[in-house]
């Protein structure tokens, strides 16, 4: 067998531009500035992933139609546990976590790219099989970190540009990230530790930054030709720090909410409308389309276990009735936690019929993505989980779910059905 | 093994990690296709990000920089580029709201119809050179001091 030999490029003659060295300019660009910026994605990014995936169980998607037309059984639909109802704020921290962490996270992810952008150009571009495969890696890494970063900061801020489903593009995005990170950490850890150690070594005055040493290792991100230093290293880090710090802090006035939630004043949701029925919605009844005829005097509830029970909203008040504060915690991470009247579920199982371990599902008048929603068992034996008729001792308002909705701990917001017109319990097995 | 470091230009590990990575990323798309008529957008805006950043928005704030804050005076500089910084990824992060593209959908999603976003960063932003400003102006106070 032949070897075909193919002009390689020399190695020694790149093209003039960004293939030769000299072409960045940048002081800053450094190993060590990599390495510091990566040491905070490190811990960063893992989290933001992490209270992804826990999302994603938070949704329960294997049961009902909670998928949303998903396929759940694929390799990487993992579904490891049923969602938990205790604490009541699980959600609301988890997802408030998400986002405030990736708010704050996303300006030093450009600021890692910026310090590297001087690899995408290196030559030989490529070097061996080893090396062609590490740079389709980082493709993957760089694509599916802007492709998260993107998608989840259009979605809280309500602006669907996308032509794709949010739900299934977002999450298996996120596996692509999560696979090419996994590559990613244990290939560059030996790099960052090393730059992060010579950084110490040269803080400690064991060595200036120039010894041969050095040199041969921080190419090519180390400019050959820099120009003149402009901005410190802790200049930089103060203006991604300062950007960082302002972007959590929007996160954290949506999530945490009170009188913080005005922090939030560059995000759709740091204002609530007055009153003890302000606090935000989700989705308006005006949104619904919905007519008022709808939920006024002809409004049933049907519940159907082992029976099937029908309910007018009288007399659903004349059940016994408990108070629990709970909060509304929305994927886009805001929060808030408010003082909900009504039935308990248990009791309304009861009355149909129903006992030991159960789901629910609930239908609303409302047809739209989310008109219908399943709460594993878990939420179900929930005594805190309600259908609310009242909310800080007011009638519920037409915008929350008048005549009735379901509120239960811990669980995303758009599973606590408004509207509701029907309840289904299912037993499931143990 | 030393076959296949020469061959390949690594060591087996490096090999393994990477074919596990391509197998998850696999997995994944085969989870995209499951709405076929989504996975061209996905794939386009996967693409579209990477080349946007590296090819469109790198280059071109490297360049605004190059032209603008660059010829500053050394010392006034970084005064200039923090607050610069700072304002500039606020508006990328945030442009959606600031400059109203979600309002509609929000309005019918909360019931509030807000205005002066684009008032509040601009507001933000001139605080943030005031800061500055001032940082600059009392540096060389708190040098002599």
């Amino acid at each position: 067998m032949s070897r075909v030999r193919l002009p390689l490029p020399d190695p020694e003659k790149p093209p003039p531009g960004p293939f030769r060295p000299e072409f960045w300019r940048s002081p800053l660009r450094s190993p060590q500035l990599t390495a510091m910026l990566g040491l905070v994605l490190l811990i960063g990014l893992p989290a933001v992933a992490l209270t992804g995936l826990l999302s994603n169980d938070a949704y329960q998607p294997g049961l009902g139609g909670n998928a949303l037309g998903r396929d759940v059984h694929g390799p990487l639909d993992l579904y490891l546990f049923g969602w938990p109802s205790d604490p009541s704020w699980l959600y609301a921290f988890t997802q408030g976590a998400h986002v405030i962490i990736g708010l704050a996270v996303f300006p030093v992810v450009l600021t890692k790219l910026w310090s590297v952008i001087p690899r995408l150009f290196e030559w030989p571009p490529v070097r061996s099989p080893a090396h062609a495969l590490e740079r389709l890696s980082l493709a993957l890494l760089v694509g599916s970190a802007l492709f998260e970063f993107v998608t989840g900061i259009l979605n809280i801020q309500y602006w669907y540009a996308f032509p794709f489903d949010f739900t299934q593009a977002h999450y298996y995005g996120a596996w692509v990230f999560i696979g090419a990170l996994l590559a990613h950490i244990p290939l560059k850890l030996p790099t960052m530790r090393r730059s992060l150690a010579l950084r110490k070594a040269v803080l400690d005055g064991a060595g200036p930054l120039a010894s041969p040493a050095v040199d041969a290792h921080a190419r090519p991100l180390t400019s050959p030709n820099p120009g003149p230093a402009t901005l410190t290293r802790r200049g930089l880090l103060t203006a991604v720090g300062g950007a960082s710090l302002i972007l959590m802090l929007q996160g954290v006035g949506q999530s945490v909410g009170g009188p913080l939630r005005s922090l939030a004043f560059l995000l759709p949701r740091g204002r609530t409308r007055p009153g003890p029925l302000g606090f935000p919605v989700n989705k308006t009844w005006i949104g619904t389309g919905l007519q008022r005829g709808a939920v006024g005097a002809k409004w049933r509830l049907t519940v159907r276990a082992e029976r099937t029970v029908v309910f007018t909203r009288e007399q659903l008040l004349a059940l016994p009735q408990h108070t629990y504060d709970l909060p509304i915690a929305c994927v886009e991470g805001w929060s808030t936690t408010q003082s909900w009247t009504g039935v308990r579920v248990q009791d309304l199982a009861a009355l149909a019929g129903a006992s030991g371990r159960m789901m629910l599902t609930t239908t609303s008048l409302e047809q739209g993505t989310y008109g219908s929603a399943t709460l594993g068992h878990e939420q179900v034996s929930d005594p805190e989980t309600l259908l609310a008729l009242r909310v800080n001792g007011l009638d519920l308002p037409l915008d929350h779910g008048y005549p009735a909705r379901i509120i239960s701990p811990a669980i995303p917001g758009v599973h606590c059905t408004k509207w509701v017109s029907e309840m289904q319990f299912q037993t499931v097995e143990a | 093994m030393s076959r296949l470091r020469a061959r390949y230009g690594a060591g087996p590990a490096h090999l393994l990690v990477l074919i596990a990575s391509f197998a998850i990323a696999g997995a994944a798309v085969v989870g995209w296709i499951q709405r076929p008529r989504d996975l061209e957008g996905v794939l386009i805006w996967f693409a579209a990000a990477v080349a946007l950043h590296d090819f469109v928005l790198l280059p071109l704030y490297s360049l605004l920089d190059r032209i603008t804050v660059a010829r500053l005076p050394v010392r006034s500089a970084a005064y200039v580029r923090v607050p610069a910084i700072i304002s500039g990824l606020l508006m990328l992060v945030l442009f959606p709201t600031i400059l109203g593209f979600g309002a509609h959908r929000e309005q019918a999603a909360s019931g509030i119809a807000e205005h002066g976003y684009l008032l509040r960063w601009l507001l933000l932003t001139a605080a943030l050179f005031l800061v500055s400003a001032l940082a600059y102006a009392l540096g060389p106070i708190r040098r002599s001091a």
